[in-house]
């Protein structure tokens, strides 16, 4: 990506640049690889090493996928998944966005730098040490199990996370849009409904996905609340682990289901990820 | 011409007012949200960790420092301890330097050759105990991958029967899954440094071992800081990996710190006892963040 390094390189340089970058992605691929392989074998063929070419050395056969798909656990984990991680997303943008575009825009008594170190900090705490008072917070609110329970806390965990990136999104605006819009006569709600979300929806859309995959991924409240109607991916693979053992083909279908959506969902996201990710310390 | 300008005057006083409480009115469900859901929950940790906490029944004795010494005379507190430790600092500083140095050679790397960056991005969004999951399928040594792979070559392992094994094992997946956390941040970075750099120092020298270490490594070091601090704190967090990967075994040789708390909390319901030692670990991790925040803070100021 830079012009003047790459002209000026020798072809030694230019090599290990390739052979760096090839044995790499060799490496982040081999478990997706041995995944999609094992997931397409019979459980015989998992145990041999010549198996490698479909069709020439084993017969593909999808029958680790009929059978996880129509056992009763996997679909209702995956929808759960599915309900939990959009519920939450839609949840933290609803009350986030427009905090986020509160905070970025208008003047508070509170320093922005005090609120950045108050979000920081919640970062700093493990999940699991407040995993007791909300355990006992769902009991108390008869919400052990359910999907409910579990967007409440996910929201809890990505709402200051949420803010603090679209806050950033906001700041990118430039003033004078702002400017222009009032002296056309836009109130302060017409300029965030019709300037400042269409301007920073790809932003936003980075946020959504961000926070998507945290709740997706996300394994120890998962388990440890909703362990069996509302159970989601995590708890599914959590369970199917000590129940199916190291059956390679299942636990194969099992890993692609689980990891596939976030995955494919990151392909299409590259601003922003940096700045999201840390939490907008980092621009890029 | 005084009728013409009062309605003006007036307009622009309602935009103002108006935006003023739109702001609070803005902020105000996320405000209420956090306040209610993010508070409480460290004070009722607090409170527990000084009680006797009976599920159904609620606190039914307050019990003053039993619990704390309880936790601190427990083997499996301090071994947890030291076994996080050891993950975090193995673990984070090859994630730092592997991250850095893909990212210095997807900079390098023309532009049409861009697709390395999306398949080294990947992993960061796969669930962490699906990966730990599939590790089994890797390292256990009947037709695990690496452990096969390794075998052809003479190494023997016992990934997943031995304590140093499993988290080694642990370790290996938590670089394959975060090492393009810092590789992000590190192009980000790297993206930073000008052309003009790098075009200046070429006139110097024509090797490239120079320009990385002396002109990338230290122009981006403060973004690089910021991915150290931010995979050091996600790091303590450590859960998913080896909990699928071993369960924290064999016996609790590979149950870090998440992992017992998790199980002291959940599985025997003692909050008092979790609680004790999360209030503990909290202490021990807004320590080391905060060491290694000034540390950060000094090299680049």
């Amino acid at each position: 990506m830079r012009r003047a390094l790459w002209l000026a390189a020798s072809w030694r340089v230019r090599a290990t640049t390739y052979i760096v970058l090839i044995v790499a992605s060799i490496w982040v691929l081999t478990p997706f690889v041995w995944a999609i392989q094992n997931s397409i074998k019979s459980l015989t063929d998992t145990f041999n090493p010549a198996a490698i070419v479909p069709f020439v050395n084993y017969t593909p056969t999808l029958s680790s996928w009929i059978k996880v798909l129509s056992d009763n656990q996997a679909i209702p984990a995956l929808l759960s998944s599915l309900i939990v991680s959009s519920g939450t997303t839609l949840l933290v943008i609803l009350l986030g966005t427009p905090a986020a575009y509160s905070l970025a825009g208008f003047e508070f008594p509170i320093r922005s730098r005090d609120l950045n170190l108050w979000f920081y900090s919640q970062r700093v705490m493990p999940p699991v040490v407040v995993l007791a008072p909300f355990f006992i917070l769902l009991v108390q609110l008869k919400l052990v199990d359910t999907r409910i329970g579990l967007i409440l806390i996910y929201t809890t965990f990505n709402l200051t996370f949420g803010i603090v990136i679209m806050r950033d999104v906001f700041r990118e605006i430039s003033r004078d849009i702002n400017d222009a819009a009032k002296v056309d006569g836009a109130n302060a709600w017409q300029i965030f409904w019709l300037i400042a979300i269409p301007l920073s929806l790809d932003g936003l859309i980075v946020t959504g996905i961000i926070v998507f995959s945290f709740c997706w991924n996300e394994a120890l409240f998962a388990s440890a609340v909703a362990p069996q109607h509302a159970a989601t991916l995590a708890t599914f693979v959590l369970a199917s682990r000590s129940t199916q053992g190291v059956n390679f083909n299942i636990a194969a279908v099992n890993t692609l289901i689980a990891i596939m959506p976030p995955v494919l969902m990151s392909l299409f996201v590259h601003r922003y990820l940096a700045r999201g990710l840390t939490f907008g310390a980092v621009k890029g | 011409m005084h009728d013409l300008k009062l309605p003006f005057v007036r307009r622009s006083e309602r935009l103002y007012s108006s935006s003023n409480t739109l702001k609070y009115i803005f902020i105000l469900p996320a405000a209420l949200w956090i306040v209610a859901f993010t508070i409480f929950p460290v004070f009722a940790t607090i409170q527990y960790s000084f009680a006797n906490y009976v599920l159904g029944r609620g606190i039914t004795a307050y019990v003053g420092l039993e619990n704390y010494l309880n936790v601190l005379r427990s083997g499996a507190f301090w071994y947890s301890m030291f076994i996080t430790s050891a993950y975090v600092s193995i673990a984070v500083p090859v994630e730092l330097v592997l991250g850095f140095l893909l990212a210095w050679f997807v900079i390098l790397c023309p532009r049409e050759h861009n697709f390395f960056r999306p398949i080294l991005t990947a992993p960061l969004f796969t669930m962490e105990v699906a990966i730990g999951y599939l590790g089994i399928t890797l390292f256990t040594s009947q037709g695990g991958l690496f452990a096969e792979v390794l075998d052809y070559f003479g190494v023997h392992i016992p990934w997943m029967t031995t304590a140093s094994g499993g988290l080694a094992a642990a370790i290996i997946l938590d670089v394959w899954r975060w090492t393009p956390f810092v590789f992000l941040i590190a192009i980000a970075g790297l993206s930073g440094i000008p052309d003009e750099m790098y075009e200046a120092a070429l006139l110097e020298t024509s090797n490239y071992r120079h320009l990385l270490l002396y002109i990338a490594l230290p122009l981006s070091w403060p973004v690089l800081s910021v991915a150290l601090l931010l995979r050091l704190i996600e790091a303590l967090k450590t859960f998913g990996i080896p909990l699928a990967l071993t369960g924290g075994g064999p016996g609790i040789s590979t149950q870090l710190f998440s992992i017992l708390n998790y199980y002291t909390t959940i599985q025997f319901f003692d909050f008092g006892k979790g609680s004790a030692m999360a209030v503990i670990y909290l202490i021990f991790v807004s320590v080391v963040v905060a060491l290694f925040f000034n540390g950060l803070r000094k090299g680049f100021e």
